[in-house]
């Protein structure tokens, strides 16, 4: 286990790096070895809806079904006893998931047992098992029991979130709720220390940590702290010593480890966005990188007193496999729409190919001294029908990217999202607007009442002073004409006063975007995205606050925003309470953790940031990712109660 | 990276152990014990199913090791120089063949038995989703045995083309001298011969040329009587001419052969393929005639209809006829 990952840099892939622990896990935590001609062992996995969503992104029911898995159930499920077959369980140690393996034992279903806990044990859970096992002559039959500490979800290469299953328990809402107590605050901070802590046992670093003074973030810090610094004392049971650490040891640098509270920067949940993977997250169901669609089965109208047409609901994942995805995840959509066409047009010339080699087959079979010429093409058709598996993988994909950015493109032209996306970069870096606000919120048909909401949102968060109070009301009231709940907008009031402190909270860098006209290349290859009437948007690189946050703490910059920022290091002897860094180096490595809730737009930012960086890795974490329709539902419960 | 427990769990049922005994709750060593452990091994026999199932496996593993040992072998004895250790006949070879060929068929035949039996004993979704699951497990693994047969077969076969490619130029001239020659030493120096085996086998190329000078001597060597010089010089020009033709002939054989290798290498894929496809297509006609019959039973439906709508409007027109007389005639009555 040491020798896998020597060369590569700790923070490179967590993907990999969880894949590789969950494949040990299922190999009866043993390496994992591939061997060509190995007997087959089979075995049956056993989860809980967190082991579910923590397994689903990183491997399909093909590689289970690789490393011996014949069956994958849930735990809470009914499940037959099937003998003489290994049983490997993958669950959280609560009460009711103990409470069912401990009948499961007893009812005997399986031969042995596996028991892995995806983050740590309590010994008198323990006991309990224990006890089970006793009562149920079982002892034997267990034969490992382990402490996975697997407790994250990694979506991306370098994107983590914190859970799904129990999300409301960590989100904005449950941070930023007036009416929070102390007891829930500390649990919902345990939990998120708990997640962060097996990350970087994962990950196999310890890192530094700074994050910003008098937040939700800061309380994290220190719990992680202390955390962190409890296990490196306890010498005897350390997790970051010994073949642990693996490749962390050999690179030098220790990663940094950025916290920020959602609260710095609440535009960019709500902006609209322009870029692949963002879009599809904003605008369609997905999560867990699969995403849901609805497809109408016709575009025709429906012939009056027919059936309304059905629909069928189709699911993709969106995986690292999909070549297509990767590249494309963060360009800007038109793009996408050109290379889809491209693929296609690829995707054609090959079959042509192998159509055309079929009709040359059919003349010379019958021609019988051509066997010379038949010499040339048995090769051609021998790698031709090699091919074709490639090829039709090749077809999905490209159906797949077709149907989901018809889908995207329907809900784009339908709500007109490249208007408001233009308009709020004009908004977000402070130039000039040619349309007022006002005509765009009172445009019956440019977007939905919630698409107006965020526009002005975001005016209202960006604005350096807030508008005067007519303005005000005339803005209200145009909401409430286009039907609009305005919730959201005293909540962001409140904010706004809280962060008064925070001088430009909002400064956003500067941007500029062109819009390509009506006569772009999309248009005249006649393609099926046929995008009249969207403009053709180009970004230009601009750094949101969480990006600049990093930036000046990676870069060790002086800045007067991130100055003050509290600076923690698990591994020095006396926790000191300096916002000093000792180390005066530039990081390499750095992971991001916004504490609140994260979203595709701060990823997709971080990564063009790194992109010119040589050598650099980040990787983004958030304890819940939400899209602005989310966050806007959480941000309307939220409201501050007035003592006054 | 993941913890292993396993000894906190062992100190905790230890513990807990102790405890109970503590406790005077019995547990696991007492009578009751024992016979809780009657009882849990009575009721679960060792599942036929399993044991079968590793049976065949232990097989397709003895299939795989006893084709590893002798691969060496197999396919190393084709060096020029004839070793006497580590060389297996073609015998020797068939019989690996074969042998492995009918270990292939009755492993495979067990697993359909397997899958046969499995389906029928059991109810239980999931034990029969698991049986299946294993029973594909165990194809894969005698799939990949075959394979390791089966690249040691095609690489021997290639060899054997070769060979005899190699082996066929030189018996044919010989033969064709020998005949136009009457009298003929019988007793050859059979080092000669073997010499002259070994030398056509290695050097194919120079075989025309080597056999010149072997002709030469030989016709030189009989009688003179019979041949002239002229109808040496014939008979020269015609074997250079039959060699060149054998030549051509056998590299046209040789391009042939390896055609069809490739073409029978296609047509076991098309034919795999095309078995994939017969199952979808089964399914696409049974659905194909599920439709028709729904649809004839449409179009009944729909007739029936159409009748009974023409009988309520034959209905209804009686009825208004039948009115409008009935008015004409209150009509002309009260009149």
């Amino acid at each position: 286990m040491v020798g896998v990952k020597m060369a590569t840099a700790a923070a490179a892939s967590i993907r990999e790096r969880q894949t590789v622990a969950l494949k040990r896990m299922l190999n009866f935590n043993v390496p994992h070895v591939k061997n060509s001609t190995g007997e087959p062992v089979w075995k049956v996995l056993i989860y809980d809806r967190f082991g579910q969503d923590i397994i689903s992104p990183l491997l399909s029911v093909k590689e289970l079904r690789d490393m011996g898995i014949t069956l994958h159930l849930l735990l809470h499920s009914d499940r037959d006893p099937i003998p003489d077959v290994p049983a490997v369980y993958f669950v959280m140690p609560t009460e009711e998931n103990i409470d069912r393996m401990c009948q499961d034992l007893r009812n005997q279903l399986y031969e042995s047992y596996y028991l892995n806990f995806i983050s740590a044990i309590s010994r008198s859970k323990l006991e309990d098992i224990a006890n089970a096992a006793l009562a149920a002559s079982a002892v034997t039959q267990v034969a490992k029991v382990f402490d996975q500490y697997l407790n994250f979800i990694t979506l991306e290469d370098d994107m983590f979130v914190l859970c799904n299953q129990n999300k409301e328990l960590v989100s904005y809402r449950a941070i930023n709720r007036p009416d929070i107590t102390d007891t829930e605050m500390e649990t919902v901070m345990d939990t998120i220390v708990d997640s962060l802590f097996c990350f970087f046992v994962t990950l196999g670093a310890v890192p530094i940590i700074r994050c910003s003074r008098g937040t939700a973030a800061e309380m994290v810090a220190v719990k992680l702290d202390k955390k962190l610094r409890e296990n490196l004392r306890d010498a005897r049971n350390s997790l970051f010593t010994g073949d642990t650490l693996g490749a962390g040891q050999f690179s030098f640098q220790r990663p940094l480890l950025v916290l920020v509270d959602r609260n710095i920067d609440l535009a960019t949940p709500l902006h609209h966005t322009w870029t692949y993977q963002a879009l599809v997250h904003d605008v369609l169901d997905f999560h867990l990188n699969r995403v849901n669609l609805e497809e109408s089965s016709g575009v025709e109208n429906s012939p009056a007193g027919a059936r309304p047409k059905r629909k069928n609901k189709k699911s993709y994942d969106l995986t690292p496999v999909d070549k297509f995805w990767q590249k494309h995840k963060g360009s800007p959509f038109p793009e996408v729409a050109e290379s889809v066409q491209q693929e296609l047009e690829s995707y054609r010339a090959q079959e042509d190919e192998v159509k055309r080699l079929k009709s040359i087959m059919g003349l010379e079979g019958e021609d019988e001294g051509a066997i010379s010429m038949l010499s040339d093409n048995t090769a051609k058709l021998t790698s031709a029908v090699s091919s074709l598996p490639e090829l039709l993988e090749k077809k999905r994909l490209i159906d797949l990217h077709t149907n989901v950015a018809t889908a995207v493109l329907e809900h784009i032209k339908a709500r007109k999202l490249d208007v408001y996306f233009e308009y709020e970069e004009k908004i977000m870096s402070k130039t000039t607007l040619d349309k007022s606000l006002l005509d765009i919120i009172s445009d019956p048909d440019a977007g939905t009442p919630e698409d107006k909401m965020r526009l002005f949102l975001i005016y209202y968060i960006s604005a350096q002073q807030a508008p005067s109070e007519a303005d005000l009301e005339q803005y209200k009231k145009a909401l409430t004409d286009a039907g609009c709940n305005l919730n959201p907008l005293q909540y962001i009031k409140q904010w706004k006063a809280f962060a008064k402190m925070a001088s430009a909270p909002a400064s956003y860098g500067n941007t500029t975007t062109k819009p390509m006209g009506l006569l772009s290349r999309v248009m005249n290859t006649g393609s099926q995205f046929v995008m009249e009437g969207v403009k053709n948007l180009v970004l230009k690189q601009q750094n949101l606050p969480v990006t600049r946050i990093l930036d000046n703490l990676m870069e060790m910059k002086s800045n007067p925003e991130t100055d003050d920022y509290r600076y923690f290091d698990p591994k020095m002897l006396r926790g000191n309470d300096s916002s000093v860094p000792r180390n005066k180096n530039p990081f390499q490595e750095a992971i991001v953790f916004v504490v609140g809730g994260g979203n595709y737009i701060e990823y997709q930012n971080l990564v063009d940031y790194i992109k010119g960086k040589q050598g650099k890795h980040i990787l983004y974490g958030c304890s819940e990712l939400f899209n602005a329709t989310q966050f806007i539902k959480q941000v309307k419960c939220t409201l501050v109660v007035c003592f006054l | 990276m993941a913890v292993d427990i396993t000894l906190l769990f062992r100190a905790s049922v230890k513990t807990v152990k102790t405890r109970n005994k503590a406790l005077g709750v019995a547990v696991g060593g007492g009578a009751d014990g024992s016979r809780d452990e009657l009882f849990r091994r009575s009721p679960r026999p060792k599942s036929d199913f399993s044991s079968r199932a590793r049976e065949v496996i232990s097989h397709i593993g003895k299939l795989r090791d006893f084709l590893l040992e002798h691969r060496k072998d197999y396919i190393n004895a084709y060096s020029h120089i004839m070793s006497e250790y580590g060389r297996m006949t073609d015998t020797e070879r068939d019989q690996i063949d074969q042998d492995a060929q009918t270990f292939m068929r009755t492993c495979s035949e067990a697993i359909q038995q397997l899958r046969t039996q499995a389906h029928k004993e059991i109810h239980s979704q999931q034990v029969k989703e698991h049986r299946s699951a294993v029973l594909d497990f165990i194809e894969d693994y005698l799939k990949r045995v075959c394979k390791l047969y089966s690249e040691q077969r095609a690489i021997r076969v290639k060899r054997v083309v070769d060979k005899k490619r190699l082996s066929k130029l030189e018996p044919e001239p010989r033969t064709k001298t020998r005949e136009s020659v009457s009298s003929e030493k019988v007793s050859r120096d059979p080092s000669q011969d073997s010499e002259e085996k070994s030398v056509t086998e290695e050097y194919p190329e120079k075989v025309p040329a080597e056999s010149q000078p072997e002709l030469g001597t030989w016709g030189d060597g009989k009688g003179e009587d019979e041949l002239s010089p002229e109808e040496i010089q014939m008979f020269e020009q015609e074997n250079q001419r039959l060699i060149g033709e054998m030549n051509s002939l056998f590299d046209e054989v040789r391009q042939i052969e390896g055609r069809v290798v490739e073409i029978s290498r296609l047509q076991e894929i098309f034919t795999e393929k095309v078995l994939q496809q017969e199952a979808e297509i089964d399914s696409i006609h049974q659905l194909v005639v599920g439709a028709t019959e729904n649809i004839k039973e449409g179009n009944e439906d729909i007739r029936e209809a159409i009748k009974n709508n023409a009988g309520f409007r034959v209905w209804v027109l009686f009825f208004l006829v039948m009115c409008s007389f009935s008015l004409l005639f209150l009509d002309w009555y009260d009149s």
